[in-house]
C-alpha cells in the first residue's frame, strides 16, 4: 500500500521561533548566502511568515506561518509544467520529488508554484573555509542555475529503509523516518505521517475541523494542512480576506 | 583603402543603388557598439550566474521572457506572411517576402539566444528533447520553436545564396534554384508549426491553476489564451513588418515596396486586431465572471494596486486594440501613409503590452492572502541583452538590405527552364 | 524521446506529439535532401550550365537583353525571353523570315562577316575540318587590352554554351568569357594567336543562336552606345565622339571608371 506522506503545522503553538528553518538549512546543504542576496533571492525550502490581522493596541493578533512544499496531490501545478520532468509525483510516498540534476533551470515550475514554495539557486554554493565540514553527506548539493524545494527530507527515509532493511524488516518504522524541521521545532507543531494510513495520528488531525489546507480552492490537493483554532487564521487560507494583512518573513 | 570599397562594391548587386561604404559603415557602428555591450551584459550572466539579473524567486521570470514573448509575437509576420503568399496565394504581398523571412529569421534566432542566457543551465537544454513532457507547453515550445527557427534558416538560404558573388559558385546557384521551388513546403510547415508555439506561448499561462489571473477554461487541453495569442500574434505581425519595411524605406532614403503592399498588410492586421478585441471581451468576462471566482479570486485581486488598474485592460483592448484595428482598416486613415503607421505602432504597442500583462504583472499580484503585490525592475545586465538583441536585428538586417535581393524582384520571369 | 529511453511511459499524449515532431522533422530533413539531391542530379546530367545561365539571365536588366531581331531591325522591341537560347526559340522561324533594316556600315569598331558572334563579346568560326576556333572580339579586345593573365581550359576538358569559356585577370578585375558553343577541348590558342579555344562540337552543329550580318551592327552599335554611358558616366575621361573609334587599351587609359559594372555588363555577368 503506497504512502501519502504529509504535514499537519499546528498555527496556534508555533512561535516563531525559526529553528526549523536552521534546521532545514542545516540538513538540505543550503549555502549560506552571499553579500547581495535579499529575502527574494535567498534558499529557504522552509520560510516562516509573519501575519497580522491588521489591528492595533489589544486587538492585534499575530500568527506565524511556516510554508513549505504543500506536496500537492496527483495534479501538482509544477509537475505538469516542468519541460524535462524533473520533478514528478513519487507514487510510493506521494513526495513531489525534485531533480536538481535534470533542471534546466527554466524556473517555469516556479511561476507555476503559488505558494511560492520553490527556489532558485542564483548563486554557485560557496561555504567558507572549513564550514563544509559541516555538510550532511547524505543529501547531494545543487549547482547554480537549478530549482530546488523542499523533498521531505527524501534522505531520512532512504536511511529509515536502510535501517529497515538491515533489520529484516519490510516495512520503516515510523519514528525512524523524521523531517529535520519536525526534529527542530520545540514546541512540537509539526506533525508528520502517512496520511493514507487511517491510525496514524496526522490522518486524524488533518481532518479535524480545525484542520485547513492554503488555497484550497485552486484545486492543488495539497498534503501540507495547518491547524489553529482561531477563525481569523482559519480566513487566511484562501485567498480573498476580508482583513487587511502585512507579512514578513523571520 | 579604395581596395576595400572595390570589394564591398563588388559583393553588391550590379545596378542598383546603396549609400557609400563610408555611410553604411558609419550607421552600423553605434548598432555594433550596443551588440557588444549585450554580448558582455550576456557574458556576465553565463559566467557568474543569473544573480546579474534582478530576477528573483518572485519574479522568476523577468524582462527577458517579457522580450522572447514579444519578439516571438512580432515575428509571426514571417510565417503569416508566407502562408499568405503561397498558401491562400496572395500574390501582391509576393515582394515583401523575404524582408519578412529576414525578419522572422531576427526575432527567432534573438528569441533563442536570450532564452539561452535566460535558463540556469544552457547546456541542458537538450535535456527538453530526450525527456519531453508531453503534458508540458513550455515543451511544445520548444520543440516547435527548434523546428521553425531550422525552417527560417532554410528560408533564408535561397535569399543569402542570390548574393552577387555567392551565386558565382554554380553549386550555390543551382542549390538556391531548387531549394526555392521547395519553399510552399517550407511555408506550409512553418504555418503548422507557428500555429502551435504562437498559442502554446499563451497556454504557458493559461494552464496555471496557480495563478488565477492568467488559468483560463478552453477546449480541450488548451486554454483559451492559446487562441488569444495566435489570434493577437497573426494580427501585429503584419503591422510590425509594416513598420520594420517603413524604418527601412525612411533609412535608405528609398521607395521598396508600393503602397499597395502596406495597405494589404494593414488591412489583414486591422481585421484580425478586430476579431481579436472581440474574442477577448468574449474571454475576458467568462473568466472574470466564472473561472476565476471558481478558484476563489476576484477583480478586485487584481486591479486594485496602483499602477495596476483595470486601465491596462481597458488599454489593451480599446485603444490599443479596437482603434488601431478601424485606423488600419477604414480607407479614410489607411489610405494615409501616416495614420497607417501610426495605426500599426499602436497595434504593436497593444500585443507588447498584453505580454508584459502576462509575464510581469502575473508574478506580481499576490496569491497567498499574506503575499504583498511586488516590484521589479530588470538590471543592466537585462536590459543591455535586450538591446544587443536589438542591434543584433538591426545589423543583420542592414546587412541583408545591403548585400541581398529583399526587395528586388528578379527582373525577368522566373527562368522557366525547359528541361525540368 | 524515444521509446528505449528509460522512465518513457507510453500514452496517447506521447503518440500524437512525437508523431508530429518527427513528421514536422522528417519533412524538413527531405526537403532538404530533396534540393540536394536535385542539385547534384543537375550537375550530374550536365544541366547545371543551363540552369545558372538562365538565372543570370534573368536578373539582366531590360537593356542588355534586346532580341537579336531588334537589334537587326526586324521587330520594333522585343525583350528576349529565353536566355538568347535562339536554337529553342520558336519565334525564331517567323522572326528571321523578315527583312533586317539596320544598315550593315561601320559602327566604329571592327568585325567579319565569316565570324558569328556571341552576345557575350566572342567569335565561332567553323573551320574545314569540323572544329570550331573560338576568340575574342574586337570591342572586347580594344577594352581589355592585354591582359594580365589567362586561364584557359586543359585539352579534353567539355565547355558548356554560356557557361565559362576561359578567365582573364586584368588591373585586379576578374573576367569571366562566355562560352559561345558548347564542345570538347581540343587545341588552346592565346592573346598573340588571335583565338584562344578550338572546340571540337557535340552532336550535330547548331549554330543559329549566334549574331551575323545586320544583327551585329545593330548588336555592336548598341554596345558602343552602353559603354559610351557608363565610362561618361563614373566621370572618367571625356566621352568618345560618335562615329570615332574605341580607343584600345581601355583599361588602362581609363581606370578610375566603374570596371565592375562594365565588365559584368559586356561578358553578361550580374
Amino acid at each position: 500500500m503506497s504512502a501519502r506522506y504529509g504535514m499537519v503545522i499546528d498555527l496556534d503553538r508555533c512561535t516563531g521561533c525559526g529553528a526549523c528553518m536552521v534546521a532545514c538549512a542545516a540538513e538540505n546543504n543550503v549555502p549560506p548566502a552571499p553579500p547581495r542576496a535579499t529575502p527574494r533571492t535567498g534558499l529557504t525550502p522552509m520560510l516562516v511568515h509573519k501575519v497580522t490581522n491588521g489591528m492595533e493596541g489589544t486587538a492585534r493578533r499575530e500568527v506565524f506561518i511556516p510554508v513549505t512544499c504543500m506536496q500537492c496531490g496527483d495534479e501538482t501545478p509544477c509537475v505538469s509544467v516542468c519541460p524535462q520532468q524533473a520533478v514528478q509525483v513519487d507514487k510510493a510516498t506521494g513526495i513531489v520529488m525534485q531533480m536538481p540534476q535534470r533542471c534546466l533551470g527554466c524556473r517555469y515550475c516556479m511561476v507555476a508554484c503559488p505558494y511560492h514554495a520553490r527556489y532558485f539557486n542564483w548563486w554557485d554554493p560557496a561555504w567558507p573555509a572549513g564550514m563544509e565540514k559541516s555538510l550532511n553527506p547524505g543529501v547531494a548539493v545543487r549547482m547554480r542555475g537549478v530549482v530546488e524545494k523542499c523533498n521531505l527530507c527524501h534522505a531520512r527515509l532512504h536511511s529509515a529503509k536502510e535501517k529497515a532493511a538491515a533489520a529484516g524488516r519490510k516495512e520503516l518504522d515510523p519514528a525512524d523516518y523524521i523531517p529535520a524541521c519536525l526534529e527542530a521545532c520545540p514546541t512540537g507543531a509539526i506533525l508528520f505521517g502517512n496520511l493514507a494510513d487511517e491510525n496514524d495520528a496526522v490522518f486524524s488531525v488533518a481532518h479535524s475541523p480545525d484542520a485547513f489546507r492554503l488555497l484550497a480552492r485552486l484545486g492543488t490537493e495539497p498534503k501540507v494542512y495547518y491547524k489553529s483554532g482561531q477563525a481569523w487564521v482559519k480566513a487566511l487560507a484562501e485567498h480573498h480576506s476580508e482583513r487587511a494583512k502585512e507579512s514578513k518573513h523571520v | 583603402m579604395s581596395e576595400l570599397l572595390l570589394i564591398d562594391r563588388r559583393w553588391i548587386a550590379r545596378g542598383v543603388e546603396r549609400s557609400s561604404t563610408m555611410r553604411f559603415l558609419l550607421w552600423l557602428v553605434p548598432w555594433v557598439a550596443l551588440l557588444a555591450l549585450g554580448i558582455y551584459a550576456a557574458g556576465l550572466c553565463l559566467y557568474y550566474g543569473l544573480n546579474q539579473t534582478n530576477m528573483d524567486n518572485r519574479f522568476a521570470f523577468g524582462m527577458w521572457i517579457f522580450l522572447d514573448l514579444a519578439i516571438i509575437a512580432m515575428g509571426a509576420g514571417a510565417f503569416f506572411t508566407g502562408f499568405l503568399v503561397y498558401i491562400l496565394k496572395q500574390e501582391d504581398l509576393k515582394p515583401i517576402l523575404n524582408s519578412a523571412v529576414v525578419v522572422g529569421l531576427v526575432c527567432y534566432s534573438g528569441a533563442v539566444a536570450v532564452l539561452m542566457v535566460d535558463v540556469g543551465q544552457p547546456l541542458r537544454a537538450w535535456f527538453t528533447f530526450w525527456y519531453p513532457n508531453t503534458h508540458s507547453m513550455l515543451t511544445e515550445v520548444t520543440f516547435c520553436i527548434s523546428c521553425y527557427l531550422l525552417v527560417l534558416i532554410l528560408e533564408y538560404i535561397p535569399v543569402l545564396l542570390r548574393n552577387r558573388q555567392l551565386r558565382k559558385v554554380p553549386s550555390f546557384l543551382i542549390f538556391e534554384h531548387q531549394l526555392h521551388k521547395l519553399v510552399p513546403v517550407l511555408a506550409a510547415v512553418g504555418a503548422f508549426l507557428s500555429f502551435f508555439h504562437q498559442g502554446s506561448l499563451g497556454g504557458l499561462y493559461g494552464v496555471l491553476r496557480g495563478r488565477p489571473f492568467v488559468y483560463r477554461q478552453g477546449f480541450a487541453i488548451w486554454p483559451s489564451t492559446f487562441f488569444l495569442f495566435i489570434l493577437s500574434a497573426i494580427a501585429v505581425g503584419p503591422s510590425f513588418l509594416i513598420l520594420v519595411t517603413a524604418a527601412a524605406e525612411r533609412v535608405t532614403g528609398r521607395h521598396l515596396v508600393k503602397p499597395g503592399v502596406f495597405r494589404k498588410l494593414g488591412l489583414i492586421s486591422g481585421v484580425l486586431l478586430a476579431m481579436y478585441v472581440a474574442v477577448k471581451a468574449v474571454d475576458t468576462l467568462v473568466w472574470l465572471n466564472i473561472t476565476s471566482p471558481s478558484l476563489g479570486f476576484g477583480p478586485r485581486d487584481y486591479y486594485s494596486y496602483w499602477p495596476i488598474s483595470s486601465t491596462f485592460l481597458f488599454a489593451v483592448t480599446v485603444p490599443l486594440g479596437l482603434f488601431p484595428a478601424l485606423l488600419l482598416i477604414m480607407p479614410i486613415t489607411a489610405g494615409k501613409r501616416g495614420w497607417l503607421l501610426f495605426g500599426a505602432t499602436l497595434a504593436c504597442a497593444g500585443v507588447l503590452l498584453n505580454r508584459f500583462v502576462f509575464t510581469v504583472q502575473t508574478l506580481a499580484l499576490p496569491t497567498l492572502a499574506f503575499d504583498d503585490f511586488l516590484q521589479y525592475s530588470p538590471s543592466w545586465q537585462e536590459v543591455a541583452t535586450f538591446g544587443g538583441v536589438i542591434a543584433y536585428g538591426v545589423i543583420v538586417y542592414s546587412l541583408s538590405y545591403r548585400y541581398l535581393p529583399l526587395f528586388d524582384p528578379p527582373k525577368g520571369a522566373d527562368p522557366n527552364v525547359s528541361v525540368d | 524521446m524515444f521509446p528505449w529511453i528509460d522512465g518513457f511511459q507510453w500514452s496517447v499524449g506521447h503518440i500524437i506529439f512525437l508523431s508530429l515532431f518527427f513528421a514536422v522533422v522528417l519533412t524538413i530533413l527531405v526537403t532538404i535532401a530533396s534540393a540536394l539531391w536535385r542539385t547534384l542530379s543537375d550537375f550530374r546530367t550536365h544541366r547545371a550550365t543551363e540552369i545558372c545561365w538562365r538565372m543570370n539571365f534573368a536578373e539582366l536588366p531590360d537593356a542588355e537583353r534586346y532580341c537579336r531581331h531588334q537589334l537587326a531591325g526586324r521587330v520594333a522591341s522585343r525583350i528576349c525571353d529565353n536566355a538568347f537560347e535562339c536554337r529553342q526559340c520558336l519565334k525564331y522561324p517567323e522572326f528571321v523570315a523578315l527583312p533586317a533594316k539596320t544598315p550593315s556600315q561601320n559602327v566604329g569598331i571592327d568585325f567579319s562577316n565569316k565570324l558569328l558572334y556571341h552576345r557575350g563579346h566572342t567569335w565561332v568560326r567553323p573551320e574545314d575540318d569540323g572544329t570550331l576556333t573560338v576568340g575574342l572580339d574586337e570591342l572586347a579586345h580594344r577594352m581589355i587590352g592585354r591582359p594580365d593573365s589567362v586561364e584557359l581550359p586543359v585539352k579534353g576538358s567539355e565547355i558548356e554554351c554560356n557557361g565559362m569559356a576561359w578567365r582573364m585577370m586584368k588591373n585586379g578585375h576578374e573576367i569571366q568569357v562566355r562560352a559561345p558553343i558548347e564542345g570538347t577541348v581540343v587545341c588552346t590558342g592565346g592573346v598573340e594567336d588571335g583565338w584562344y579555344l578550338r572546340l571540337r562540337p557535340r552532336g550535330p552543329l547548331n549554330l543559329r543562336h549566334l549574331l551575323r550580318g545586320a544583327e551585329v551592327c545593330g548588336w555592336l552599335s548598341g554596345e558602343l552606345d552602353r559603354l559610351q554611358l557608363q565610362l561618361s558616366a563614373s566621370k572618367a575621361q571625356p566621352c568618345l565622339a560618335d562615329g570615332g573609334t574605341l580607343m584600345p587599351e581601355l583599361m588602362d587609359a581609363m581606370p578610375e571608371a566603374d570596371w565592375d559594372t562594365v565588365l559584368a555588363a559586356t561578358f553578361l555577368n550580374v
